[in-house]
């Protein structure tokens, strides 16, 4: 009798605790959505809209997310790697027992802006939705009639891969309580409107902050390092402020080639900087483009004239380093980048001039020279051949003296690269980042 | 300009070759060509990507990698052993033909080339997976991707792929011990 009585009592408070979970998005929730989104959008609204809205989800960058390789366009299941566990994307296509078909005004723009599932339960934050809140209710709009107008695609989504205690949506309420931000996209009015659009887009639209901003112990955007740069998925995603693309070489004509081409003086796009042109900059209006690049540079119109920074001063590197650092780059690098490495146009990308080296963090250069680059198409028909990867052709001590020479010679940076930073990101290596 | 050059020595085909005085960053296809008169090894793209260009590279343990040598300088061979295509088929002491390599001897029973510029590459790629699967035996059921896997990087514009595939299939299965069931 007592055991039943204590058993009782646990099923009680499991129940209990169910049901507070269960009410966490609704006592934690805030939202940006407005009533006035309860009214269904016309036909002849929707139709409108439509075309407007597929700008919007280019710039918005959907497709990279919600389509995975050789799947569906718009059925989401692109895996997520998160450091909690795989996060899958979502069928978004207008499929009425898998996607969105069925969905109201209303709930989408709550999942896009408050991150509210159709059922009430909270979206897990791979979604960007910390930054679609700001994006204005028209826009929102669009991309709801875009996708309602998409080809609907019977795919049933993915169940995620994520561990206990993660795997409970409710929790992500209480993220969003500690970290969401709670009101929408304000301008500026002492700015000009070009720099106002910028924003909007770098914030709100184009999400730049959710790779580019680093991230705190509870994986929110550290709004004190904003667009300073950040790791994903072992690769660096650079500083995008003023100072870092500085840094990096750019001036605002080259960053607006970089975006619309994926190919600059400083390089050329990769991994998935590289998708995010492939599937999204290379289609945004010039002005739009330049209305980044303007707010990215913090000035209120783009200039007219190119205005590239001058190289940084070569570093001075030990004579050892410089010794094996020469004797690999001639053997295993100037056959292609060339002995002053200027590579060459359309098919290598100069080193020169290369923003990889000019990086603060050798991590994208040693990970390029260990692992490669495959072959990469770019807008406008443009390739660049596969670069070989090294990782079993130089040792630790040999990559990190071609590191620091490279980095010395053309990107000014002190030389600090040792054998252990570059066994770290060896294949097989266990990331600690 | 003058060129700075650096002492260079190898071993090409079983011959030991230098110290010779060599430029730094001079590409070993150059060497091989210029300086050896090893002009099987073929420029293709000039961008390590065809693979027509390949040698065989011995390994300080013996086994045998592949290695472009058209983006890759004569000096990063210094004190290796290499072979090229020159040095696969046995010679008499007149110079005389005495044997192919049973790599070659696949190639000519199944016509395994046409034009044959891509040949060398080809004959250097497969030498290396008979290697390979000397070392490590893989499964039957895995025989086909794992050749697949190991010539896939090599060109041929004639496209003679399939006979290619055909005579290392055939010489795997031939040699005892490259497969396992």
């Amino acid at each position: 009798m007592t055991r039943l009585r204590a058993l009782g009592w646990m099923a009680l408070a499991v129940m209990a605790g169910a049901g507070i979970v269960a009410l966490l998005p609704h006592v934690l929730g805030t939202t940006v959505v407005g009533d006035d989104v309860e009214r269904p959008l016309g036909e002849n609204e929707m139709q409108r809209l439509a075309q407007a809205g597929g700008y919007v989800a280019r710039v918005a960058d959907c497709y990279a997310c919600h389509t995975v390789k050789g799947g569906g366009a718009w059925a989401g299941g692109m895996p997520f790697k998160t450091p909690l566990g795989t996060i899958y994307s979502t069928n978004i296509s207008p499929d009425k027992q898998f996607g969105i078909g069925t969905w109201t005004r209303a709930e989408f723009h709550r999942a896009v802006r408050d991150g509210i599932g159709r059922n009430g339960r909270p979206l897990y934050p791979a979604m960007p939705y910390t930054s679609y809140r700001k994006m204005t209710p028209e826009d929102v709009d669009g991309l709801y009639a875009y996708f309602m107008t998409r080809q609907p695609v019977a795919v049933e989504n993915r169940r995620n891969g994520l561990p206990f205690p993660f795997n409970i949506r409710e929790f992500v309420a209480v993220w969003n309580f500690l970290n969401l931000g709670h009101g929408g996209f304000k301008e500026d009015p002492s700015r000009s409107p070009v720099w106002n659009r910028g924003r909007y887009i770098v914030d709100a639209v184009a999400h730049c902050g959710e790779c580019h901003t680093p991230r705190n112990s509870l994986m929110a955007m550290e709004t004190d390092k904003y667009l300073k740069g950040a790791v994903i998925e072992g690769l660096e995603a650079p500083d995008i402020t003023k100072e870092g693309l500085t840094r990096m070489g750019f001036d605002p004509q080259s960053l607006v080639r970089f975006m619309k081409t994926g190919l600059s003086a400083q390089g050329a796009a990769a991994n998935q900087m590289l998708e995010v042109v492939h599937f999204s900059t290379q289609y945004m209006r010039d002005e739009d483009l330049g209305a980044m690049a303007a707010y990215l540079f913090d000035l209120d119109e783009m200039p007219d004239l190119a205005s590239p920074p001058p190289a940084p001063a070569p570093v001075p590197v030990p004579a050892a380093i410089a010794s094996s650092a020469q004797t690999t780059y001639a053997n295993l690098c100037a056959g292609c980048h060339g002995p002053r490495g200027r590579g060459i146009p359309g098919v290598v990308v100069p080193l020169a001039t290369n923003a990889s080296l000019r990086l603060a963090s050798p991590r994208n250069l040693i990970h390029a020279v260990l692992h490669g680059i495959p072959a990469q198409s770019f807008p406008g028909r443009e390739r660049m051949q596969p670069m070989p990867g090294f990782a079993d052709v130089l040792d630790d001590q040999a990559v990190a003296d071609l590191a620091n020479w490279l980095r010395a010679r053309w990107g000014g940076q002190k030389p600090a690269v040792t054998a252990a930073d570059v066994a770290k990101q060896r294949p097989g290596a266990v990331q600690t980042e | 300009m003058t060129l700075s050059t650096k002492p260079l020595s190898l071993t090409v085909n079983g011959h030991a070759v230098g110290p010779i005085a060599v430029p730094e960053g001079l590409m070993m296809l150059d060497f091989l060509h210029e300086y050896l008169n090893l002009t099987g090894s073929r420029m293709g793209c000039g961008q390590g990507i065809c693979h027509a260009c390949v040698v065989v590279v011995a390994d300080e343990d013996g086994s045998l990698r592949e290695m472009p040598t058209c983006i890759t300088g004569a000096h990063w061979f210094n004190g290796k052993q290499v072979q090229t295509i020159e040095g696969h088929a046995s010679y008499d002491g007149d110079g005389n033909l005495v044997g192919l390599s049973p790599v070659q001897q696949a190639f000519i029973e199944h016509f395994a080339f046409q034009c044959g510029y891509c040949t060398p590459g080809f004959v250097n790629g497969a030498t290396v997976l008979i290697d390979q699967l000397k070392r490590k035996p893989v499964p039957r059921a895995e025989l086909e991707s794992t050749i697949v896997a190991a010539l896939d990087k090599h060109i041929c514009r004639c496209t003679g792929y399939v006979r290619y595939l055909e005579a290392v299939r055939d010489l795997v299965l031939k040699t005892p011990g490259l497969v396992i069931g």
